[in-house]
């Protein structure tokens, strides 16, 4: 297999004059569970969807094995990254299945009818956050916690090897907050699929990442493995926040404690 | 006070426009001979005196109406799109006159009269409720949708009832752009009477309202009882509506085109803007009447076409600067 | 399945009946003789006044409805209908100019420039630069172009002499009166041409529903396949201007009437369902325009105009208990 690793080289990112990150570069490490962490208005957002080429950098470049992915064909690329945006829209009335289904759009030709790989594709996302008895419902009927994981079946239907997701935690309990996360871990080891998230939450972070990006005000602070990343300085310097860092009884990750 | 002496400059090369310009083009000395010492054989002294005296009553009480009515249905929604003519009160005077012509047979002085007021107080009901305008919080979008709509159904039935009647389209098109032209048959003595109850009522109300626009519920805390501000409101706009349909037909957009700039002469004070009102809208409907009496002499271009013409382009530019937040 | 048999028999009944009433009322058996080629008097009304009338009115309103759903979806706004928007009379004035003037273009045309210019003005007038265009902001400017282009028309209209005003007010409110089988080809063949075209994006408006960012990690060129919608959309309501006139709240009406009949989800059923209630809705409206008071034929946009004014309060007063609006 091809390593599947998503890199910015000399990446600055921004909106007409105002510059949100300036020169960074960095990678995301292949078949790894990856999260962006950082203080509101750092550009973790940006970053994320620099990568998913939804924003055009002002400078450098997102390189995916080592090519620029704004050159790429737009199709070819949905077949290898999938993003998950925060507040994506949901058709009105649409049933689960409906909404699951249209994640195979990269894989399907402009006439090519529904094929049997297209099928398997959306049972086995369906099955992989356990909403297949859910299918014929209406998502509008769901709960919070099963809608998100009916988004998530959408974008893991579409079976590529990066998965990108902004907040997918965002307006849900604990409970359900770590069961997304689980699901996510559980499809990093199962199909070795790459796995980016942006997050509020430093513990959770530190306990289901991998590898950690922290970005502060004035851009990258540090990455590396959550032992790495979470120590008292570097949350000093990106977050202005004192605190104490102990090991998390349960996994033995770095726990944050403001003080 | 700079801007109050443009004002009054407006408003009186308006007037003396108006006066002057048409037809048959006057001087200053034919208006100042013809007041002084009318003489029945001078052709200049009859125009004036039988055509363009009664039409320069008829647009200053009209224009006036109209702005002031603005400027009310503004403060009232906080929607910067709110003119009788947009949010369908024009047109419901409008039927209402048709309609009772059509069941009456007739169309005398009396009829438009009686019936303008009930048309435009229900036609102001009507998109008040829907259009969510008493809650005080409608966003300018519904308000705007519920009276373009409210509009093109009462139109649709004043084109039908005049199609029903086989008039002569003429007719229709009074009944759709209004007029000053015929303001010299029209009741403008008793309307002036009406608009100017509807404009004591205004001014009256004024400083009601503006606490009312702070929200309804700060208003109650204020001591103001928002029910009934908001229907002596609508009272005023309805009696000031009703007497400009009833002297000119349905004239759109002056109501839109008042208020803003009201507020850059007056400031932020709603007594001193409804003041500023008054001699706005008169100048602007005398300015696009004698505009519409010099395009193409000797026919006329309708007044109510005229402000139309203005307001479109307006109504965009005022659409465009509103707020994404305002249009929740 | 059972509500896409009722629609499509209420389409059946309205197109026989709008073939049997009239100044005339006809029986079946004229009906019979008139698809045949019989040639009373009676089969002869059927064949060349009514039936291209029903065939334009089915074409015309299929178009719009089409129009109207697909701006809809795409804006995501009930609003956003080519009507509300002023597009269908922005066609209607660029045809009334061009009768005034005498050009000797097509209508077709004519009406499609002018629907793109009313676009094209009400997308660049509602952008401002560095910010995102709020569907609201497009659907009011929208307004205000079609206030204004009604205006213009009207203006042009008193510069007409009294047989061309009468004339000019049908281009203004729309109608179906003496339209005969060129009309007829002209809507179904353009129609055609324009909902095949149609058909193709499908899929992409299906994605686009689901939010841009989503769309484009999908693979979706997600700009051009707006544009390419949007004037697709622009193009099927002038088609339908084209032959009958700027006729009010039928786009607006006919996608959520659609859906609410067949109770169809995906884009392609619905965008289906949305063209045979913009042909019922606009058939039906004819038939009670010229059939409903005796002896009086009006125009189709006056009844439209009726039906659609309360349609459009209902709609708004139910976004405001469900606080959308």
């Amino acid at each position: 297999m091809t390593e599947m690793t998503l890199r910015a080289e000399a990446l600055t990112l921004g909106y007409g004059e105002r510059r949100v990150i300036d020169d960074l570069s960095l990678a995301l490490p292949a078949a790894r569970m990856t999260t962006i962490l950082g203080p509101n208005g750092c550009g973790k957002s940006t970053l994320l969807r620099a990568f998913a080429r939804l924003i055009r950098p002002q400078a450098g470049v997102v390189t995916l094995c080592g090519e620029d992915i704004h050159g790429q064909d737009t199709r070819a690329l949905a077949r290898r990254i999938a993003i998950l945006p925060q507040a994506p829209l949901a058709p009105e009335g649409i049933s689960v299945g409906d909404l699951v289904k249209r994640g195979r759009a990269p894989w399907r030709g402009l006439l090519s009818p529904w094929s049997r790989a297209d099928a398997e594709a959306c049972a086995g996302a369906l099955q992989a956050v356990g909403m297949t008895e859910h299918q014929e419902r209406r998502l509008d009927e769901l709960s919070g916690g099963q809608r998100q994981r009916a988004w998530l079946a959408l974008v893991l239907a579409q079976g590529t090897p990066l998965l990108l997701l902004d907040e997918p935690t965002t307006w849900l309990d604990l409970t359900h907050q770590l069961e997304v996360l689980s699901l996510l871990r559980q499809r990093n080891r199962d199909a070795g699929t790459t796995v980016v998230s942006v997050l509020h939450d430093i513990n959770l972070a530190a306990r289901f990442s991998d590898h950690l990006i922290l970005l502060g005000p004035g851009g990258l602070v540090a990455e590396g493995t959550p032992e790495v990343v979470v120590t008292t300085e570097n949350l000093q310097r990106a977050f202005r926040l004192a605190a104490r860092i102990q090991p998390d009884p349960v996994t033995d990750r770095p726990m944050v404690i403001p003080l | 006070m700079k801007r109050w002496i443009l004002l009054a400059l407006l408003f009186a090369v308006a007037v003396a426009l108006s006066l002057l310009l048409g037809v048959r083009h006057l001087t200053p000395s034919d208006v100042w001979q013809a007041v002084t010492a009318p003489d029945p054989r001078n052709p200049a002294h009859v125009t004036l005196l039988t055509i363009r005296l009664p039409r320069l009553a008829g647009g200053l009480i009209a224009g006036a109406a109209l702005g002031l009515a603005g400027t009310v249905m503004q403060s009232l929604t906080r929607n910067p799109l709110a003119d009788p003519g947009i949010l369908g009160v024009n047109a419901g005077a409008a039927l209402a006159v048709v309609l009772g012509a059509l069941l009456l047979g007739r169309a005398d002085n009396g009829i438009v009269t009686v019936l303008a007021f009930p048309g435009a107080a229900l036609a102001s009901v009507a998109v008040f409720l829907p259009g969510g305008g008493l809650s005080g919080d409608a966003g300018p979008v519904r308000l705007t949708l519920a009276g373009a709509a409210l509009n093109a159904l009462l139109i649709s039935a004043v084109s039908a009832i005049v199609q029903f009647r086989g008039e002569a389209l003429d007719i229709l098109r009074f009944w759709i752009a209004g007029s000053l032209a015929s303001a010299a048959e029209r009741p403008v003595a008793a309307m002036s009477l009406v608009a100017l109850c509807g404009a004591v009522l205004a001014l009256a109300i004024a400083p009601r309202l503006e606490v009312l626009s702070l929200g309804g519920s700060l208003a109650r805390g204020l001591g103001t009882r928002p029910g009934i501000v908001q229907a002596q409101a609508l009272l005023a706009v309805t009696a000031l509506t009703g007497a400009a349909v009833a002297i000119a037909g349905p004239i759109g957009f002056l109501g839109l085109m008042v208020p803003p700039l009201a507020r850059r002469v007056a400031g932020h004070s709603l007594r001193l803007e409804l003041a500023a009102s008054v001699a706005l809208g008169a100048a602007i409907l005398l300015l696009a009447d004698t505009a519409g009496r010099l395009i193409f002499p000797p026919a006329e271009v309708r007044a109510g076409i005229m402000t139309a013409l203005l307001g479109g382009p307006i109504f965009i530019l005022i659409a465009r600067r509103l707020k994404p937040g305002a249009q929740g | 399945m059972k509500r896409v048999i009722v629609l499509v028999a209420l389409l059946v009944v309205a197109t026989a009946a709008s073939l049997l009433i009239g100044d005339v009322n006809l029986g079946l058996g004229a009906l019979w003789q008139g698809v045949w080629g019989g040639d009373g008097p009676a089969a002869l009304t059927i064949r060349v006044i009514r039936a291209p009338r029903v065939a334009v009115a089915l074409g015309a309103g299929a178009a719009l409805g089409l129009s109207g759903a697909t701006l809809q979806t795409l804006l995501r706004n009930p609003l956003a209908a080519p009507d509300i928007m002023g597009f269908t009379s922005g066609a209607g004035l660029a045809i009334l100019v061009a009768i005034t003037v005498g050009l000797t273009l097509p209508l077709p045309l004519v009406s499609a420039a002018g629907g793109l210019v009313a676009a094209i003005l009400v997308v660049a007038l509602a952008h401002r630069p560095g910010r995102a265009t709020p569907a609201a902001t497009v659907v009011l400017v929208g307004l205000g172009i079609g206030f204004t282009t009604t205006a213009i028309g009207t203006f042009l209209m008193t510069r007409l002499p009294s047989a061309g005003a009468t004339e000019a007010q049908r281009w203004l409110t729309g109608s179906l009166a003496a339209r005969d089988w060129g009309h007829a080809c002209q809507i179904w063949g353009i129609g055609a041409v324009l909902a095949l075209l149609l058909a193709l994006q499908v899929r992409g408006l299906g994605l686009l529903e689901l939010g841009n960012d989503l769309a484009a990690g999908l693979g979706l060129r997600v700009e051009r396949t707006r544009w390419m919608l949007a004037a697709t959309a622009v193009a099927l309501s002038a088609a339908g201007v084209a032959v009958a006139g700027p006729v009010p709240f039928v786009a607006l009406m006919a996608g959520p009437l659609g859906t609410r009949m067949t109770g169809a989800q995906r884009p392609g059923t619905r965008l289906t369902s949305a063209a045979a209630a913009g042909a019922g809705v606009m058939l039906l409206a004819d038939l009670v325009a010229r059939a409903g008071i005796p002896g009086l034929q009006l125009p189709i946009g006056v009844m439209t105009g009726a039906l659609g004014a309360p349609y459009l309060l209902w709609r708004l007063s139910r976004e405001i208990e469900r606080g959308e609006l």
